[in-house]
């Protein structure tokens, strides 16, 4: 029989959203619109418009050594440029943001090629080429992996992941790189990820519902959501993992 | 000369809140009787970018303003998540339950007795403020900060 992977356990609609994000059978919903330029403009990389900078010369120009590796693996279209390597990073609301730091790193793992994803606590970074990252950054805002109230890209000064929210339902940010125009409903990025203020507001979309958001969401969360102690499956499997790790110094046996 | 025995409190609301809404909340909390100091505790707004490729550049924030309690100015440098109050007696958090309930119409909020400011000087007090530091400002600050308390006068 052939292998079908499970992605993740759990019972609540939590691990069903998980398994639906994780699984590259599964197309992800697309929510809005932002276009080709906005998130060059929000990633903050290069000028829209402007030639792609290279970190060497084309794969078709230079000379490669004889590796059947390299005869294997087909170059991603930023490899086979010789682009620079460049990343997008988000920080994701514990408050039911639809996607978080592990999982961003598992999904891309599997939807993406040529990747270095980097998982922290409230923030998960991922590195690529330039062509490439734009392409990806555009299925990552675009889809049902983003809100723009509670998912937020950040190049630096992350800090809003564990943070109340504010009133307006907005994860706390220090630099205010998004707000959210109380007249249009719509939140506008006003500086790019690291800070810089843009000459032009990138309109991200209206905040999700409240009905949206905790359908959607895959945090566990027991005060605004599900909470991890009502997934009996996820809390077996957790538990077998723990026992199985600590016992593996004593050589273990499963019955 | 502040005195270990006086009861502390937080009052600790769902939503970090808006300047206009903390500026509701502590003209409400300065209208009760008793309360003797009041922190304002969230995550710090600075001026300009402290650190990242954006550093030294201006950091303006809408939720960064100066608000007023009482006849008194207050620039905000946090964005308010917590209010660490010390009052006279545990008889004024009933009080001071009633006073802020009308301020919180959209989400809850909840007042916690506990201790949550320095009442001795520590060690790094000691070296800022010597032998002889004022016990009403101990735990209002930030030692090495160079911004003092600001006294609230003629709400009493």
């Amino acid at each position: 029989m052939a292998y079908k992977p499970q992605y993740c356990a759990g019972q609540t609609i939590v691990a069903a959203n998980r398994r639906k994000q994780m699984d590259p059978a599964h197309k992800l919903s697309k929510l809005r619109d932002v276009t080709d330029k906005d998130l060059v403009l929000i990633m903050g990389h290069r000028a829209p418009g402007s030639a792609y900078k290279s970190a060497h010369p084309p794969l078709s120009e230079q000379q490669e050594p004889a590796c059947p590796i390299r005869k294997m693996v087909t170059p991603t279209d930023g490899a086979k440029a010789g682009d620079r390597v460049r990343y997008i990073q988000f920080a994701d609301s514990m408050y039911n943001a639809p996607c978080h730091p592990y999982l961003r790193s598992y999904l891309e793992s599997y939807r993406f090629r040529g990747i270095d994803p980097g998982t922290l606590s409230g923030r998960q970074i991922v590195e690529c080429r330039e062509r490439d990252l734009e392409k990806y950054a555009k299925d990552l805002v675009n889809t049902e992996l983003f809100d723009p109230a509670l998912v937020s890209v950040r190049g630096c000064t992350v800090h809003g992941h564990s943070l109340r929210l504010d009133e307006n339902g907005m994860m706390f940010d220090m630099l205010q790189r998004c707000i959210l125009d109380k007249k249009s409903g719509i939140v506008k990025y006003v500086k790019d990820q690291v800070g810089v203020p843009l000459d032009t507001e990138v309109k991200v979309g209206k905040p999700m519902d409240a009905k949206w958001i905790k359908a959607n969401s895959t945090i566990y969360h027991s005060l605004v959501g599900t909470a991890y102690r009502d997934d009996a499956e996820l809390i077996e499997y957790i538990q077998r993992i723990h026992s199985l790790r600590v016992k593996y110094g004593f050589m273990p046996k499963e019955a | 000369m502040t005195e270990a025995t006086f009861p502390q409190c937080r009052i600790v609301t769902e939503r970090l809140l808006n300047p206009d809404t903390t500026e509701r909340l502590l003209n409400k909390v300065v209208s009760v009787a008793g309360v003797r100091r009041m922190v304002l505790n969230g995550p710090r707004l600075p001026l300009t970018v402290p650190y990242g490729p954006s550093k030294g550049i201006d950091n303006p924030h809408p939720m960064r303003k100066t608000i007023r309690v009482g006849d008194q100015e207050i620039p905000l440098q946090v964005h308010v998540g917590t209010v660490l109050l010390e009052i006279e007696s545990r008889d004024v958090i009933p009080a001071l339950k009633a006073a802020i309930e009308p301020v919180f119409p959209d989400f809850t909020f909840y007042i916690q007795e506990g201790r949550y400011m320095k009442t001795e000087p520590s060690l790094v007090d000691y070296c800022k403020y010597g032998p002889n530091a004022d016990k009403e400002m101990l735990g209002l600050s930030d030692p090495s900060s160079k911004s003092k308390p600001i006294i609230l006068q003629g709400i009493k």
